[in-house]
């Protein structure tokens, strides 16, 4: 009797989590997994007085992977993502260095909170209001005018775009090496002051080497984010030069090349799924045997 | 006593809120084991820090070989400490943590090697040499801590509860293996435990400490026939202390009297005791003569067997005298024999009055 009561009670519980955790493998399947099929059919498609056909053809890939300003561009976009990755990882650091071992709990506290605020704000709506400082009329540009200097030119550019991919990663770069900093074990770190170690060498023969995957994932995941951006190349950088994502737009707008804009986001897909699979295995990973 | 290594001189370390060590001093000489001993929070880790410079202390000096050692950066001595939680790299391996103090002396790699291999093979885990640390037993970790802060072949080694994480029968091994290399070596080593028996088993002299204070400082033997003070009676193993007052002094002999009859106990001239005065009377565990005849005349208590305790030959019994106080008593296995069962049995204790300690009560 309380036996079959209790796995009663086990299936019913069991069915009720089912129940629960369904929603979500459903919304992943559907808006997902089929998407991310559909851009793969659609790729093979064609597209026929401006209107996109079902269709078998090899056209589109060659097409795009043939173009010379395709390849440049691709280039280019792993070059800034990379670009924008490092510039955040270096200029991250400190600040959570300082905010994992110097800053009291008080100041940890504001400072973590500063970090998170500016996503309370559209990304597109901070990326834009840049416009305002670093534009010929901006007010950089203006000051630099009342002295005679200028103007100098910060929009259009990869200064511009850089500015754009900071405003978007700079602050979950400092929270996530932050987070991995707050992990180390400062034990080690005495131990190192012990056998002669100072405090700068220390940083890189102890810290790095112990937050090394926390490291690693923010520096991640500033590539991913900086690599699929379409606001600021765009808007910061007026699409000059043009970014993967500013390709992928054009395509669209300019003569509805829906199949041709699939290559070059399956393109984007798998990029950064083999940057993701590298990242992982270099953080994870069995560190190489040093001898 | 030549001019000492390392000198403690009225060192206080105070924190916001309280203070861990009111004005210690002490002297180590060169070539020395000694074991600074004492409950948790009675300051010894703190003092050890302190020496090792990570801490600085609020008043006093430490010098080293005569030098000030105050406002020396920790990483500008060279006074490696073997971590109660050994703080390996978990990052290295077992070869790259014993070089670790070499590297940051900047000695060329191969150099490194040809230094570091003799002391893996010496702590016997040159096998090892390319595992991680995590991949290692615990006394084998304790090996690759042990070479690494000994490859710099420093004056001093500083060792903080090196082996309280190790299983009881690695305990042993190890402090026999410590003492041995100490003896080889020839450098100090200053040793930092809660455990009275490791302590006595291996250092020079013990510093017992409480409350931020030095107790009593000397050999082991000494600390243990002679404690200082009640609470060095107290920590330090098996002594049985009785509270009472002084009737008379005569002939170096104080009759004091306690709840349980008139004690002689061994004059100390150094206290310059009164009648009248408050005193405790130690007798150690292993003084008492037990025997199951009637108990008579002083110097001798009566009680009931409440426990046994056998530690190889050796055998504890725990007798409770009647007023709520227990009395120890060690004796060999095969003393205790002829008595036969003891549990429950009431049997009388004696002991000399030479055998006995006196402290006056503050």
């Amino acid at each position: 009797m309380s036996a079959s009561g209790t796995t009663n009670t086990t299936r019913r519980s069991s069915l009720f989590a089912w129940a629960l955790a369904l929603p979500m493998p459903v919304w992943q399947t559907l808006f997902f997994v089929a998407a991310l099929l559909f851009l793969v059919v659609m790729s093979f498609w064609s597209v026929q007085n401006f209107r996109v056909t079902p269709d078998f053809t090899f056209d589109n890939w060659a097409k795009i992977y043939s173009a010379g300003y395709f390849r440049v561009t691709y280039v280019r976009t792993v070059l800034y993502a990379l670009l924008a990755a490092t510039l955040a990882s270096l200029i991250a650091f400190p600040c959570a260095y300082g905010l994992a071992f110097k800053a009291s709990p008080l100041m940890r506290r504001i400072v973590v909170a500063s970090l998170i605020m500016p996503y309370f704000t559209s990304y597109l709506v901070r990326a834009n209001s840049w416009k305002i400082l670093l534009t010929d009329q901006g007010v950089i540009n203006s000051v630099l005018g009342t002295v005679g200097l200028g103007p100098l030119p910060m929009t259009s550019n990869l200064f511009a775009v850089m500015i754009g991919y900071l405003t978007l990663i700079l602050p979950i770069v400092i929270l996530l090496q932050y987070f991995s900093l707050a992990n180390v074990d400062r034990r080690l770190i005495e131990a190192a002051h012990n056998l002669r170690c100072g405090r700068v060498r220390t940083v890189f023969q102890v810290i790095i080497p112990s937050a090394r995957t926390g490291l690693i994932l923010a520096a991640t995941f500033a590539f991913i984010l900086s690599f699929g951006d379409f606001v600021s190349p765009s808007f910061l950088g007026n699409n000059k030069p043009p970014t993967l994502s500013v390709l992928m737009v054009d395509a669209v707008k300019s003569g509805s090349q829906w199949p041709r804009a699939a290559v070059v986001a399956l393109t984007m897909v798998a990029t950064l799924l083999l940057v993701a699979f590298l990242a992982m295995n270099f953080a994870y990973g069995e560190k190489r045997k040093r001898s | 006593m030549a001019e000492p290594l390392l000198v403690l001189d009225g060192v206080v370390k105070r924190y916001d809120d309280h203070t861990a060590v009111h004005k210690i001093d002490l002297e180590i000489a060169a070539g020395e084991f000694i074991a600074l001993m004492g409950p948790s929070g009675c300051g010894k880790t703190t003092t050890l820090r302190m020496i090792a410079g990570l801490e600085a202390p609020s008043e006093g000096e430490i010098r080293l070989r005569g030098r000030r050692m105050n406002d020396v950066a920790p990483w500008e001595r060279d006074t490696p400490l073997v971590w109660q939680s050994l703080a390996l790299f978990p990052f290295m391996s077992v070869l790259k943590n014993v070089e670790f103090g070499l590297k940051m002396r900047n000695i060329p790699a191969a150099e490194r090697t040809k230094k570091a291999m003799p002391w893996l093979e010496r702590v016997g885990i040159a096998k090892y040499r390319d595992r991680k640390v995590d991949q290692l037993s615990g006394g084998e970790r304790q090996r690759v801590a042990l070479a690494r802060a000994l490859v710099t072949e420093p004056e001093i080694l500083l060792l903080d509860e090196p082996l309280s994480a190790l299983d009881a029968h690695l305990v042993i091994r190890m402090q026999a293996e410590l003492k041995q290399l100490q003896q080889q070596l020839g450098i100090t080593f200053c040793y930092v435990t809660h455990s009275q028996s490791e302590a006595f088993a291996m250092a020079d002299r013990v510093a017992i400490m409480a409350e931020g204070r030095l107790q009593q400082v000397g050999p082991p033997r000494e600390v243990y026939r002679a404690p200082a003070n009640r609470f060095v009676a107290e920590f330090v193993g098996a002594n049985n202390l009785l509270s009472g007052k002084v009737k008379s002094i005569a002939q170096g002999i104080v009759m004091v009297e306690t709840a349980a009859g008139i004690m002689r106990a061994r004059e100390n001239p150094l206290l310059a005791l009164l009648p009248g005065d408050a005193v405790t009377v130690v007798v150690s565990a292993d003084r008492a003569v037990v025997s199951d005849s009637t108990a008579d005349g002083e110097n001798s208590l009566a009680g009931t067997v409440i426990g046994e305790q056998f530690v190889g030959a050796f055998v504890t019994l725990h007798l409770d005298l009647g007023d709520g106080s227990t009395f120890r008593a060690q004796l060999q296995q095969h003393a205790l024999e002829p008595l036969g069962q003891v549990r429950g049995k009431r049997l009388s204790l004696r002991w000399k009055p030479e055998h006995t300690v006196l402290l006056k009560d503050k």
